[in-house]
């Protein structure tokens, strides 16, 4: 079976415009979180912080004409994808374009079109909507301008699994490669959900934190959602070296689940198998892990059902795992999250610095393990794995090892 | 029984499909088994007909009683008289 590398990453979120950036606020433990700026506070109640991009001029990446076709959470991933395929030095001519794919992650996309354009229809009492309305907000639009931007011609495609969407996309793009449809993908997620309609949603649900997001901590109070976008280049490791590629990291396994449960409570049988499926794949044995990027959401629900799924697949192995959560950084950037969350995993596995999980209060009985809180951990990770589960009872997990 | 306790206790029993008379002021939504999305929903259709927010920490479906839910929304209804 074919081996497979990445062998560039690109990032834009709340720590930083570029995956270099996003690594260092990481390693360094710095939170992107803070009062929400885009939407009037007085009309949010716990929605009071969030995750947001700073600093972002879509007009220093695109022209007027290409931009009024897309989508925030397009722009994310147009931006992250060429920082990927610059850095991975891929270039899609001839025979390549048509043997690479585009798998992108994302739960809604398309959101802050929605909420503009049904503004001017329910609010503006305007009797049109945008000409490109439908373009900017189809689901597919970030794969399709993906391959538009880089002349990608193989299968390109939208995964929607709500906050496990990045990771069901890496396990796609894997199988494709693996089995030899294509040798390389762009792969990742994104989203663009800070927006008055998106917030006010989950604030309903009554899952936002009013303070701040504390994975696993007692006094947890809920998710801070976030934003941005995280692609990557995986291929064939034999393509790599071949073209003297320099090479993050080694995508070994993925492993996904369905709970076939509840609708919104997770499950830890769910989340267990996903992680077991994962490690199986990638012939890992639970002792070989070191760290764990946990889906650490922050809600009550999520970090104990995590804590319990770690429990039963590393039984007492689970003590000597690493865990962390970034979301007290980058926030919950629901279908991007695990895309984002891999920048962390590759960044322990090259660096030796595990990212902490910020925010931390004080044990909870039900989250009993070592989430490496406040400070980032210098320690050599061979093997890492990436959570992620999603409302719907949606599990994916990916394995990384070291690259010598 | 209060006007407030009356009508809660009704938008209760409607959500969890169960008889108004097995709702008392020390059940808590979970003993009426009102869990997960069916709590979040009575909690929105209480912040509809009130025309109150209930914050999150007045709304805590798992040790939470029905008096003590009834004297959240009272506080509300009195804050927002106080307008």
């Amino acid at each position: 079976m074919q081996r497979l590398v990445i062998t560039g990453m690109g990032a834009i979120c709340a720590l930083g415009n570029d995956a270099p950036s996003v690594w260092q606020a990481m390693a360094e433990g710095r939170s992107g979180i803070a009062p929400v700026s885009r939407v009037d506070p007085e009309r949010v109640r716990a929605a009071g912080v969030v995750a947001e991009v700073k600093g972002f001029d879509p007009g220093q990446h695109f022209d007027e004409a290409k931009l009024s076709q897309l989508d925030l959470a397009t722009q994310y991933a147009l931006v992250a994808a060429k920082e990927a395929i610059v850095q991975s030095g891929l270039s899609f001519e001839g025979e390549r374009a048509a043997r690479t794919a585009v798998v992108v992650g994302s739960g809604a996309a398309g959101e802050v079109t929605r909420d503009t354009q049904y503004h001017r229809i329910y609010a503006d009492k305007l009797p049109r909507v945008h000409p490109l309305g439908i373009i900017r907000m189809m689901m597919n639009a970030p794969a399709s301008q993906i391959s538009m931007a880089h002349g990608i011609t193989g299968p390109a495609f939208v995964v929607a699994s709500a906050c496990a969407s990045s990771n069901h996309a890496f396990a796609q793009a894997a199988m494709m490669i693996r089995s030899g449809l294509v040798d390389a993908a762009v792969v990742g997620g994104t989203e663009a959900c800070l927006n008055l309609g998106t917030l006010l949603a989950w604030e309903a649900m009554r899952v936002l934190a009013p303070d701040t997001c504390r994975p696993f901590s007692k006094g947890r109070r809920g998710i801070v959602l976030g934003e941005g976008s995280a692609m990557f280049v995986l291929e064939t490791l034999e393509q790599a070296q071949a073209r003297g590629a320099t090479i993050l990291a080694e995508l070994v396994g993925t492993g996904m689940s369905s709970d076939a449960g509840d609708i919104a409570a997770p499950s830890e049988l769910g989340a267990a198998a996903a992680i077991e499926n994962a490690l199986r794949d990638g012939n890992l044995s639970p002792s070989e892990v070191d760290y764990v990027s946990a889906h650490g959401t922050g809600t009550m629900a999520n970090d104990a059902t995590e804590t319990a799924a770690l429990h039963r697949v590393f039984g007492e192995h689970a003590r000597a795992l690493a865990i962390s959560s970034t979301k007290p950084m980058h926030g919950h950037a629901l279908g991007a999250s695990g895309s984002l969350e891999l920048i962390a995993v590759i960044g322990a596995l090259r660096h030796g610095i595990v990212p902490p999980t910020l925010a931390y209060l004080e044990p909870d009985p039900a989250c009993d393990l070592d989430y490496v809180p406040h400070q980032a951990r210098k320690m050599p990770v061979h093997a890492a794995i990436s959570n992620s589960f999603a409302f719907g009872g949606l599990n994916a997990v990916v394995a990384l090892r070291r690259m010598p | 029984m209060s006007n407030v306790q009356q009508e809660t206790t009704e938008i209760i029993a409607k959500q969890a499909k169960i008889d108004i008379d097995t709702i008392k002021p020390e059940s808590t939504l979970k003993d009426l088994g009102v869990a997960s999305l069916d709590a979040i929903e009575v909690i929105f259709d209480i912040e509809e007909h009130f025309g109150i927010n209930l914050p999150n920490e007045d709304t805590d479906f798992d040790n939470g009683t029905v008096g003590q839910l009834v004297e959240a929304i009272e506080r509300q209804l009195a804050a927002k008289k106080n307008d």
